[in-house]
């Protein structure tokens, strides 16, 4: 299956010999389950990643027999399949259709986006919200486009300054404005729940293109109306 | 000091002696932690670690809190590897390339993070309280509110956080203020239920002081709800364990209720 990177930075589909192991397991192991005769690659995947969380249970020290753990594997899998499903969709797919001309030249604000990511350095969740405006040249984009495009690139692993980098330019290729700017402050948690366990630290990262770049009012506008209250 | 009096409660708190398991996570006594080449690691009876017999618990309790250690610093290093491999069949299963840069050394982080989030399951209750009993003629309520909370819920490995208030009516015995929220680190950092969890810290603070009453109040929120399924942001889930004159005293309830809102 081919799964779509939106951007090169995320990396290739490797098939190893780890992976094609575990399907091979699989495809020997297929007795005992229900029987499928199309054979989805999805679900293979699912199955070896469920695997895999069955090793981490029982490593970890608990009773993968007992009640509460039965079908965890499964759930976690599916649960992280849910977090990183950004890879399988693509920019170009879902603003097809939202992209309008309007004779409209001022900043246009969508802000406090919920945003739910995974540190791709301890696998952990990072949540927060994303503010992103920009400055239309003839082109308006569908509003909640922003917000599906925070989506896309938030449902990967992820790295907060590339994350809010991916966004800025994702918009400015669409639509080639004058300016693009992207706001993220999140919590992270392999910061708050291990490590320095610090509970009220945040990261804020930010992206100005164009003339959020250039121009210093402009940015002071896009923060003012950002962080104002209204 | 007589230690076989037993405060009567509401709920049946009594572990039976063949199941003891079932208030600890289920975890098995003597638990064999490797079949290839490593040693089956019998929970030993430990002796009472305090001099003083004075605050030895009851033995019924040392049998509970014997079995809660299902892991050692030890098994961890021998886990690591595993760990580490399963981590990296995650990735490849999600369409990530292990080998890039910023992935390169994520399967070992993400292990070392995951038993770092479990690590409730290589502590006992005994180790934390030994000393920490005093004798004080206080009866009336001791709080310890808002304190921060994380655990993995059990059926998706996804965290949960929040706040535990705890409330206790001291029975001619008062309790460290800080090992109450040790108590909440040793049951939170485990693959919870926030249903159990909450019982376990009423419960170990029960057979601890034997006080008149306790209460534990968790609210807490749920990545597995906000980041998935239903996606509902603002969603809270409080539990509520009421022990003792907590539970059959709605005034002392009411108290207590309001002194961790306020």
């Amino acid at each position: 299956m081919e799964v779509h990177c939106a951007t090169e930075t995320n990396g290739n589909v490797l098939m190893d010999t780890m992976l094609s192991s575990c399907i091979e397991y699989k495809h020997r192991d297929s007795g005992k389950e229900e029987k499928d005769s199309t054979e989805d690659p999805d679900s293979t995947k699912t199955f070896c990643i469920a695997k895999a969380y069955s090793t981490i249970l029982s490593e970890l020290g608990e009773n993968v027999e007992r009640e509460g753990l039965l079908r965890t594997p499964l759930r976690a899998a599916k649960a992280m399949q849910f977090f990183t499903k950004g890879y399988q969709e693509t920019t170009q797919a879902i603003l097809k259709d939202a992209i309008f001309n309007e004779n409209h030249d001022e900043v246009v604000l969508v802000k406090d986006i919920d945003l739910f990511s995974l540190c791709e350095h301890h696998l952990v969740p990072f949540i927060g919200k994303a503010h992103i405006a920009y400055l239309p040249n003839k082109k308006v984009v569908g509003l909640s486009k922003l917000a599906r495009i925070v989506e896309i690139f938030s449902r990967r692993l992820q790295v907060q300054e590339r994350l809010t980098k991916q966004i800025a330019t994702a918009i400015n290729e669409a639509l080639e404005p004058a300016g693009v700017a992207v706001v993220i402050e999140a919590a992270h948690m392999c910061m708050v729940m291990r490590g320095v366990q610090k509970m009220n630290a945040k990261t804020v990262t930010s992206v100005m293109l164009g003339t959020f770049q250039e121009d210093p009012k402009s940015r002071e506008e896009f923060l003012s109306l950002t962080l104002g209250k209204f | 000091m007589d230690h076989s009096k037993q405060t009567q409660y509401g709920s049946n708190e009594k572990k039976d002696s063949g199941d003891t398991g079932s208030v600890l996570n289920g975890h098995f006594d003597a638990m064999v932690k490797r079949s290839a080449g490593g040693t089956v690691r019998p929970a030993a009876p430990q002796p009472p670690g305090a001099e003083s017999g004075a605050h030895r618990p009851a033995a019924s309790v040392m049998e509970c809190w014997r079995e809660e250690r299902t892991r050692s610093v030890e098994d961890n290093e021998m886990s690591l590897p595993s760990l580490a491999a399963a981590y990296t069949t995650i990735l490849r299963g999600l369409g990530e390339d292990p080998q890039r840069q910023g992935l390169l050394k994520t399967p070992w982080r993400a292990a070392t993070a995951m038993q770092f989030f479990t690590k409730g399951y290589q502590e006992k209750i005994i180790d934390v309280l030994n000393d920490a009993i005093f004798d004080e003629d206080h009866d009336e309520m001791v709080i310890v509110k808002d304190i921060d909370m994380f655990s993995m819920c059990e059926h998706h490995l996804v965290p949960i956080f929040g706040r535990v208030h705890i409330g206790y009516l001291p029975n001619k015995r008062v309790l460290g203020l800080s090992k109450l929220a040790r108590i909440v680190e040793i049951y939170s950092r485990r693959l919870q239920v926030q249903e159990r969890l909450t019982k376990q810290i009423a419960v170990a603070i029960t057979e601890a002081l034997q006080p008149t009453g306790v209460g534990v109040v968790i609210e807490a929120t749920h990545m597995c709800m906000v980041m998935r399924g239903v996606q509902k942001m603002n969603s809270k889930t409080v539990t509520s364990t009421m022990l003792g004159v907590f539970r059959e005293d709605p005034k002392t309830r009411d108290e207590f209720l309001t002194l961790i809102r306020s």
